[in-house]
């Protein structure tokens, strides 16, 4: 999918510059939108909006708070997008934010840099299956005489 | 800092601030319902890379259950992606002189990976029960809500009085803090994991289901085998007995006693279980008592 003017979607879990819709997209508008109702739902208290807003400055964002999905949308229809980026997120609440922003304008994924890639996906339930597999490639890219 | 790409309009945030303290104005402002104040720890790249900096991998892996140890703070620069775990193993990575020296460190971002993965696998399925409790007691048993006396951090142990006042003052916690709290919370106060990990989440800047819920659930024994616990002479221990010296509670300690006493006070039989997970506790509880180590005293989960 090649947009021609798209709007970035940066949310809570990937506040970097390595954030891969902003390195996609350098140039770019992008948002950031404080989710009201988690907020008020969750009871969240101002030492992790301010740690959120601190992270937030330090990238060439936009700052909004309300509904995420429509201050998303509103946000492309003011850069008349003609469509969103955002990074894959872990968290449902994000997905089913990307859910409803999907419905109004296409959206496209970007996947963070892995920790581990794995060959298959590993055996969760407990992380000792996780780590029989996982360790010896995360240390595949060690080497003590670099 | 950077400036954003687009103009700003009416209802954007601002961007430019005159010092933190107009930042705390503008927030209280803007999210009135949200309690508390700033924390000290600061967001941004440039503290996160200060921290990142400061990895000591081979102190981390000696000291990491000592509340005062050599651990790294970076988790809420990871949780919101800040710095990727990617980027902080390499960083340990080109810290260390050999794989020893990092095995500790990297496991534990091994756990950050395992959470998430687990999140993305259970979904809103993390905030329920994984498992029956091994507690010998109902799960309908524990209290739904969050006792007053907890939230307000008023009740009468030093230590965990003194994390909640952490918790909520510097939306950080050691890991061994959130572990001891939470089995206070769960084995001693029989209050459900969930009352517990929702209020953690309102206040740690690292917070989210996957490390946080799971964690708890670990020490409930929902995701586990058994239930951890803990004895005064562990928090003592790691805590260089910063709490104990103080405590006001110090002569009616509800965590003194041998982990065999404890256990029997706190677990209601479970004949199921008796012959395989409890007694496992009760063997690798003599086994960290005897042992001493560091590692053998503190079971897993990290935040």
């Amino acid at each position: 999918m090649t947009f021609q003017r798209p709007i970035l979607w940066i949310h809570e879990e990937a506040l970097g510059a390595n954030n891969p819709a902003l390195q996609a997209w350098p140039d770019a508008p992008a948002v950031f939108v404080f989710d009201t109702r988690w907020i008020q739902t969750a009871r969240i208290s101002r030492k992790r909006l301010g740690f959120l807003y601190e992270n937030a400055l330090d990238l060439p964002l936009t700052l909004r708070k309300g509904d995420v999905a429509a201050e998303v949308l509103a946000f492309a229809r003011r850069h008349q997008a003609d469509g969103v980026v955002s990074s894959s997120a872990v968290d449902p609440r994000l997905e089913r934010i990307g859910a409803a922003i999907e419905a109004e304008l296409p959206l496209e994924l970007l996947d963070p840099e892995p920790f581990v890639e794995l060959p298959r996906p590993p055996r969760l339930g407990r992380f000792s299956r996780y780590w029989r597999e996982a360790e010896a490639v995360v240390w595949e890219g060690y080497s003590p005489t670099r | 800092m950077p400036s954003a790409a687009s103009p700003p309009i009416n209802g954007d945030l601002p961007r430019q601030f005159a010092s933190r303290d107009a930042l705390n104005t503008l927030l209280a402002q803007e999210f009135p319902e949200a309690e508390g104040e700033l924390s000290p720890i600061r967001g941004g790249r440039e503290a996160a890379e200060g921290k990142l900096r400061r990895i000591d991998a081979r102190r981390y892996a000696k000291s990491r259950n000592h509340l005062k140890g050599a651990v790294t703070g970076l988790s809420p620069y990871i949780r919101h992606g800040v710095l990727s775990l990617a980027e902080v193993r390499d960083s340990v990575f080109a810290r260390i002189r050999n794989r020893d020296e990092g095995g500790k460190l990297i496991n534990e971002l091994g756990w950050r990976d395992f959470w998430q993965r687990m999140w993305l696998d259970l979904g809103d399925g993390i905030h329920d029960d994984q498992e029956p409790f091994k507690t010998g007691h109902d799960a309908g048993t524990y209290a739904r809500e969050l006792p007053a006396d907890v939230r307000a951090g008023s009740t009468g142990l030093a230590c965990m009085d003194g994390f909640r006042d952490q918790l909520v003052t510097s939306g950080w916690l050691h890991n061994h803090a959130r572990m001891w709290m939470a089995a206070w919370l769960v084995h001693w106060r029989r209050v459900h994991w969930k009352a517990g990990a929702d209020w953690f989440l309102e206040h740690l800047l690292d917070g989210d289901p996957a490390s946080n819920h799971l964690s708890w659930q670990w020490v409930a024994s929902t995701f586990s085998h058994k239930p951890y616990f803990f004895n005064r002479g562990n928090l003592e221990r790691y805590s260089d007995g910063h709490y104990c010296e103080s405590c006001p509670s110090a002569n009616s300690c509800p965590f003194e006693g041998s982990y065999d006493q404890l256990e029997n006070q706190l677990f209601a039989p479970m004949p199921a279980i008796r012959d395989s997970g409890n007694n496992r506790n009760q063997q690798r509880n003599r086994q960290r008592r005897s042992s001493g180590g560091a590692s053998a005293a503190l079971a897993r989960p990290k935040r």
